[in-house]
């Protein structure tokens, strides 16, 4: 119940967030303006603009979870909220999956206007024919969402928001590169010490490249080899990995002095 | 009695970068605090106050010591049902009306929406602010803010309060109205630690006082044995160095003021031997005061004390 208390007063701040605002904003434009590509074919144009849109709610979502994950612990700390929180009935791991799932809840929220934005005008384009398949490209990259949050809320208990930036960014990029990553752990030309490195980093890191499923469903003559497993593997990824680094976090800010 | 508060060598250290030695912010500090009374906890900034407060709220770890609260250990999740928390300048979600803050703040205890809506109801009325309610924070005065903190640490209808600088920000009449409602609490049953800078305030509320510097308790009892005895005041001026050491070694304190030397003796019998001093160095004595002992004297006395 205080989760869900903790949560709701999060995601209530959230939505009044400025930034997140000029953020969704800014997406949901670039979404609307892809719709002017005219100079192709229909068929090239529908791809491009596909592409396009899920490109922009993928960058848009991404910078909107790390903004708001890096401050959820340090402002509470910093402006002495948690201290009227904490010293009522509030156990801290109910704080701390509260501020997660008000995190989650604002990056649905973000990722839910913009898709509802870009299905209304692709379909307008498309005659009026829905295309539902975009739908899996969407809820991938909330799943891979979820997982940018967790990392980035995991940070904030441990370092400032400046460093947590730059740390959830530097993860989320090496964890986009995981065909790269996986491709030099097996390197055979590499020495030992190299594939060692690439392997640790390899299965160490998230691997956001799970949720780049735009191209089978942008180009459907490529279809994904079982396509639901394929789905519902990385999901259950998602929130196992995630699982995982709530629990460290969890573990972490029960000892940590406020 | 029973105790509502417990401590028992408490003691925090904090590591610091670049520092071999451990900082101390609270040192082996053992103290009681009885239910139904007001406590002053008092010292100077950097004392280990707000430390002590956290600790007995579970908020920070001590690193040695024990400390318990309404019997139980600090921290204790059913503790907290029975306690609240005024931090100094406190601070709440802006975007939140002071409606919905005390709302917040009754749904954290999980109180029915009966509950809540005749106890914000309730609660705004008694700090003031029931036409204000409906205004967001961040159009609130730092003075309204602070009866919003006072509201939320009141919501549970605690049997035992920390009040960081309750009157913080306030304007006299709020600063009056805040201090009746301390004694008001006292008067209800309920136990008051209130951690202040405010010595007249802690002079007029508190039953028993605690004077903690650089994290170390340096006195602690009844407000009334601690303030015990009045003090006379001699004024005087044309006196030497030499006059004035011998005026040390028999008063409570020498001091300058406005040009003239001000001689703090205990008893009449002090009195006659510091004029005779004072006579026979060619001094002139201005004037001759009986003075009641402030808490403000004992708390300056005692960290000029510490700090010589």
């Amino acid at each position: 119940m205080t989760t869900f208390v903790i949560a709701k007063s999060t995601l209530g701040e959230a939505l009044r967030k400025k930034i997140l605002w000029i953020f969704l904003l800014v997406a949901l434009g670039m979404i609307v303006m892809s719709f002017s590509f005219a100079e192709f074919s229909m068929r090239e144009e529908l791809t491009i603009i596909k592409s396009f849109g899920l490109g922009i709610i993928a960058i848009a979502g991404m910078f909107i979870s790390i903004i708001l994950s890096i401050n959820l612990i340090p402002a509470e700390i910093e402006r002495r909220t948690i201290y009227t929180i904490l010293s009522k009935p509030v156990r801290r791991h109910e704080f701390l999956l509260g501020k997660f799932f008000g995190a989650l809840a604002t990056v649905f929220v973000n990722v839910a206007l913009m898709s509802v934005i870009f299905l209304i005008m692709l379909t307008w384009k498309n005659h009026w024919q829905p295309d539902f398949a975009i739908l899996k490209a969407i809820l991938m990259i909330f799943f891979q969402l979820e997982l940018l949050t967790t990392v980035a809320m995991v940070f904030s208990v441990f370092v400032t928001p400046v460093v947590n930036f730059f740390l959830s960014s530097g993860v989320y990029i090496i964890g986009s590169l995981s065909d790269i990553t996986e491709a030099m752990a097996r390197n055979k030309d590499a020495n030992a010490f190299v594939r060692g490195f690439y392997s640790v980093i390899h299965y160490l890191m998230p691997n956001f490249a799970n949720y780049f499923t735009q191209n089978p469903i942008i180009h459907p003559e490529a279809p994904v080899q079982n396509e639901w497993a394929y789905y519902g593997k990385a999901i259950a990824y998602a929130i196992v990995y995630s699982s995982i680094l709530l629990i460290v976090a969890v573990v972490k800010f029960e000892k940590r002095d406020m | 009695m029973a105790e509502a508060i417990r401590t028992e060598g408490l003691t925090k250290t904090y590591k610091l970068l670049m520092q071999k030695e451990p900082v101390s912010a609270v040192s082996n500090l053992s103290l009681e605090v009885e239910e139904g009374e007001i406590f002053g906890f008092l010292g100077p900034n950097g004392a280990g106050k707000t430390t002590t407060i956290k600790m007995l709220l579970g908020l920070t770890y001590p690193t040695e010591g024990k400390a318990w609260v309404l019997g139980k250990p600090a921290g204790d999740i059913d503790v907290k049902r029975e306690i609240s928390y005024l931090p100094e300048s406190p601070y709440f979600y802006d975007y939140m009306t002071g409606s919905e803050v005390v709302d917040f703040y009754a749904r954290l205890f999980g109180m029915s929406t009966k509950a809540r809506n005749t106890k914000v109801e309730e609660l705004l009325k008694l700090v003031g602010l029931h036409h204000d309610g409906n205004k967001p924070l961040n159009q609130y005065s730092k003075g309204m803010l602070q009866r919003i903190g006072i509201a939320q640490a009141l919501v549970n209808d605690p049997k035992l309060l920390f009040f960081d600088e309750p009157t913080s920000g306030l304007d006299p009449i709020a600063h009056s109205e805040i201090r009746d409602l301390i004694l008001k609490l006292r008067d209800e049953g309920r136990t008051v630690f209130l951690s202040s800078h405010q010595l007249s305030d802690v002079e007029t509320v508190c039953d028993r006082v605690a004077i903690l510097n650089r994290g170390r308790l340096l006195k602690i009892g009844k407000l009334d044995d601690l303030l015990h005895g009045s003090t006379i005041e001699i004024r005087a001026q044309g006196i030497g160095n030499d006059t004035i050491e011998k005026l040390k070694a028999l008063s409570h304190g020498v001091r300058s003021e406005d040009g003239a030397i001000l001689i703090s003796v205990g008893e009449s019998e002090g009195v006659n031997h510091a004029i005779d001093v004072i006579r026979a160095a060619k001094g002139q004595v201005l004037s001759v005061m009986p003075k009641k002992r402030t808490l403000e004297d004992l708390f300056m006395e005692i960290i000029r004390e510490v700090n010589n």
